[in-house]
């Protein structure tokens, strides 16, 4: 009871934050009244799952301060969880996401345990080995279709069919991904505030110090990296569903985990909002440039170019990204 | 029993034994100093005793546990709190925030401990700074914040490290009454690294002395203040041979 | 037996030319502590410039290392200046993602100009030419030359770092950097000249390794894991220890072949049926993953 009154209580944002936040909800939510095109919604849904992807990496990147640059490999647990799940013994995705989850949460120990010996660099550059490890695994594993992929064929069920998240239009997928969205945001809204929040917190700040305060920092990092992994690992399963054809290439590559970083980076990491912005920023911008300028002969790469620049100025200029610059304009602290 | 007793620990960093050789008890509700020059081994000796070095050899026996080779958080979590000289938990969580991490040991729940952190504040005089981050206050505010999150973990020992350094005369009367607070009214033992002599000297029972991680000399604040092994280590051979038998 | 020496033998060649490669990375973060993530992008470039260079001068490719050399250290004083020294202000995620950024800056860079295709060199006077040296091994002459030369580099590297006073600048500057401007060495230029030797190192060996590897935008990120590897082996900060680090993941570059070795000479039937060819450079992956756990200093590491 507890836990859901603090998942509920916005009150330590500003009166402004929360009308801001309740316009954009409205927003999400009447979105598809509107009259928009198929690319829009297409981009809709990413930002969607783009902004979830950041809320877990948030936890132990953001609040917690571990640099994680291997989030792919829980995506590609996830979705390849769901996609030989239904493809092979037709089962449900609400079955296949939580064993997906469960999956990924136990790879997440078996890596994290070691892992988290590690810090800083060392730890950023291991996460990225892992990942590539698990990837290069998965291209040759013939059980998952290898290298090939595997492919959900809508034809063989009979749309809409809420069980297996099989749509022919993709206002259901927009919908269930938005329950997905806010449900997350209260997850994390309760987190940053919970004990292991603040413990991460503290963590992040000064290690010996959060020892001496009887915390168990090894143990802490761990379970706050099953809880990211788990994020991530859901909305790849919806992934699987929603896109219906994964490889090792595009779920599980370094490229990937790099976006997710990137996202709640540039919009503020270690605050509630700051992966909603990154993404909310970041993926239309993308989509776009690459519709706009990928498109062009001779233009390919020019749209991850003028990423890259972000990028770079995002991190050489304002650290704390997008949130940081609001922050400092009002004189207050990260949330 | 002793409530803390520290048998023949050494701490050795490649060559140079920065803790040598050093024994003593802590008895219960006792507030003693401990004092030595620049690189005696006093934050050294806090490290390992609180379980953030291994010792390189020896014992530390806490309220009669051997707690040698317990990990920080399982010596933190038997009741023996500490304070760093840099400030308290987290910078970017608010006063009262940093105090509930320490509170959050003893218990899960958050209205506990928010309930716990305001009282400690309170106590502390600290209330009306509860909702300011710690890195916008003054030194002398955040020393006390490191107290205040220490005590949250609700401890039998405090050990605090260099709690009134950088602090003018008021402000070191005002932690002199916080520490006052915390081992009369609170009937915590503390233990307490120093350089301000005026503090050391006037509200601890008993001063331990270290000197080139040798433990020089034990006993009462005057007596140590005569020790002319004490005052040959803090002010040197030269000065002890022209002075102080003058004196005599 | 052939295909096991054969393949140590390759192995320990182009170990020495990873040597090179991580070399760059190592000084790079002894003298400030940072990551460079984009030093696999550096090497592309050094590819890049050796491959175009001896097309258009149509000069043998071996020839083209000084012009390689020079594009390297302006490109990493460049890079330094205009952009890794804002980076060093901030926290350690900011490093990060900023050498991230860089690399994703320098190899779409390489796409939009060179487009996506492999490239490779078929001119030169090595390129396809082979020493037998006996019991059916084989050794390619342009990788014998490039693991030569790769050596001789190492070397004048080295001694620039010990036995010359900008050397001894630098390390003064790795070990403490605060001291060292106190000193009166100055420091901003001293890692401004760790980001140009740095760099310089890596675009000669991506210049040697064009010899007898085609080039794409892409091939940074391997070589970029591959030096982060033999850093980790042999201890972040350590130039000797990014030596032997090198012939070692060399080899381990190798276990395919040394498997079929195995595979054929004992004639085990599981082993031919593990497609071995394509975990060609996980094992490099697991090596890091394997050394940074149980031994996270490498195996010469001197810092921290």
């Amino acid at each position: 009871m507890e836990a859901i009154k603090s998942a509920l209580d916005f009150s330590d944002f500003p009166r402004t934050d929360m009308f801001i936040a309740g316009v954009v909800s409205v927003f999400l939510v009447c979105f598809p009244i509107f009259p928009h095109s198929s690319f829009a919604m297409a981009t809709m849904i990413q930002f969607l799952m783009f902004s979830l992807y950041g809320m877990g990496w948030n936890t132990i990147g953001g609040y917690g301060g571990q640099v994680d640059l291997g989030k792919a490999q829980y995506v590609g647990i996830g979705a390849y969880t769901a996609a030989v799940m239904l493809t092979r013994w037709n089962v449900p995705f609400w079955v296949s996401m939580p064993m997906g989850m469960f999956f990924a949460v136990c790879w997440s120990f078996i890596i994290g345990y070691p892992l988290f010996r590690l810090k800083g660099h060392y730890f950023a550059i291991a996460t990225i080995a892992t990942s590539l490890v698990l990837k290069d695994l998965f291209e040759v594993w013939d059980f998952v279709g290898a290298a090939r992929g595997l492919e959900i064929s809508p034809i063989k069920y009979s749309p809409p069919d809420f069980l297996r998240l099989i749509f022919k239009q993709d206002v259901y997928y927009y919908y269930i991904i938005l329950g997905f969205f806010f449900l997350g945001i209260l997850y994390v809204n309760w987190f940053r505030k919970s004990r292991l929040g603040f413990q991460l917190r503290s963590i992040k700040d000064n290690e010996d110090v959060a020892r001496s305060l009887g915390i168990n920092v090894h143990w802490a990092k761990v379970k706050t990296y099953a809880i990211a992994t788990a994020f991530v690992s859901m909305v790849g399963s919806f992934h699987a569903c929603y896109i219906k054809n994964i490889e090792p290439e595009d779920t599980m590559s370094l490229d990937l985990s790099i976006l997710i970083a990137l996202m709640a980076m540039l919009g503020g990491a270690g605050s509630l909002w700051g992966p909603i912005i990154g993404a909310g920023v970041l993926i239309p911008m993308k989509s776009y440039l690459k519709e706009w300028l990928g498109a062009r002969a001779g233009l390919v790469g020019i749209d991850l170019i003028i990423y890259a620049i972000i990028i770079m100025l995002v991190s050489a200029v304002e650290p704390r990204g997008i949130w940081g610059i609001v922050e400092r304009v009002r004189g207050r602290k990260a949330r | 029993m002793s409530l803390l007793e520290v048998r023949n620990v050494s701490k050795y960093f490649g060559g140079l034994k920065a803790n040598d050789n050093i024994s003593f008890n802590l008895e219960k509700g006792e507030l003693v100093g401990l004092i030595g020059p620049n690189g005696a081994g006093k934050t050294t000796l806090f490290n390992c005793i609180s379980g953030l070095h291994p010792v390189s050899s020896g014992e530390i026996f806490f309220d009669g546990e051997n707690i040698t080779k317990l990990k920080a958080h399982e010596v933190a979590r038997r009741g023996l709190a500490r304070t760093f000289q840099v400030y308290a938990a987290s910078g970017d969580l608010s006063v009262e925030e940093n105090v509930m991490v320490g509170c959050f040991m003893r218990t899960r729940s958050r209205a506990i401990a928010r309930a716990r952190a305001s009282e400690i504040l309170r106590d502390l005089k600290l209330q009306a700074l509860s909702h300011y981050l710690v890195s916008e206050l003054p030194v002398a505010a955040q020393k006390k914040v490191t107290m205040a999150t220490a005590l949250g973990s609700e401890p039998k020992l405090l050990l605090l490290d260099e709690v009134a350094a950088g602090l003018n005369p008021n402000e070191i009367e005002e932690i002199m009454a916080a520490i006052g607070h915390v081992h009369r009214d609170l009937g915590i033992t503390v233990m307490l690294i120093e350089h301000v002599m005026e503090l050391v000297m006037k509200v601890s029972q008993r001063v331990i002395v270290l000197d080139y991680g040798k433990k020089i000399a034990d006993g009462k604040p005057e007596a140590i203040a005569r020790d002319p092994q004490v005052i040959r280590a803090y002010l040197g051979e030269r000065f002890v041979r022209e002075h102080v038998r003058e004196a005599k | 037996m052939d295909i096991l020496v054969s393949s140590l033998a390759a192995g320990l060649l182009i170990g020495m030319v990873l040597a090179l490669v991580a070399l760059g990375l190592t000084i790079i973060f002894g003298v400030m502590d940072i990551v460079n993530f984009a030093h696999g992008e550096f090497l592309m470039v050094g590819m890049y410039t050796g491959l175009l260079t001896a097309q258009s001068l149509r000069i043998d490719p071996l020839l083209t290392l000084p012009f390689a050399a020079i594009v390297g250290f302006v490109l990493g004083v460049i890079c330094y200046v205009g952009f890794v020294k804002f980076l060093l202000r901030g926290p350690m995620v900011a490093q990060l993602l900023g050498t991230f950024g860089l690399m994703l800056f320098l190899r779409n860079l390489a796409l939009l100009i060179f487009g996506s295709e492999d490239r490779a060199l078929h001119h030169g006077l090595l390129v396809g030419k082979s020493f037998d040296i006996g019991m059916g091994v084989i050794i390619p002459a342009t990788k014998l030359a490039a693991a030569g030369l790769s050596v001789a580099a190492f070397w004048a590297v080295w001694i620039l770092m010990n036995r010359t006073k900008i050397g001894k600048a630098l390390t003064a500057t790795a070990l403490n950097s605060q001291g060292a401007r106190y000193m009166g060495i100055p420091t901003e230029r001293m890692n401004a000249l760790a980001w140009g030797i740095g760099g310089a190192s890596v675009t000669i060996a991506g210049a040697l390794i064009v010899n007898f590897w085609s080039v794409n935008p892409f091939i940074g990120l391997l070589f970029t894991m591959i030096a982060f590897a033999i850093v980790a082996l042999g201890g972040f900060g350590s130039v000797p220890g990014a030596f032997f680090a090198g012939l070692v993941v060399g080899i381990i570059t190798e276990i395919p072949g040394i498997w079929d070795f195995f595979t054929y000479t004992f004639n085990i039937r599981w082993m031919a049926n593990v497609p071995m060819t394509s975990f060609k450079y996980m094992w490099v992956y697991l090596a890091y993953f394997i050394i940074m756990v149980v031994r996270p200093r490498g195996l010469f590491g001197w810092k921290r």
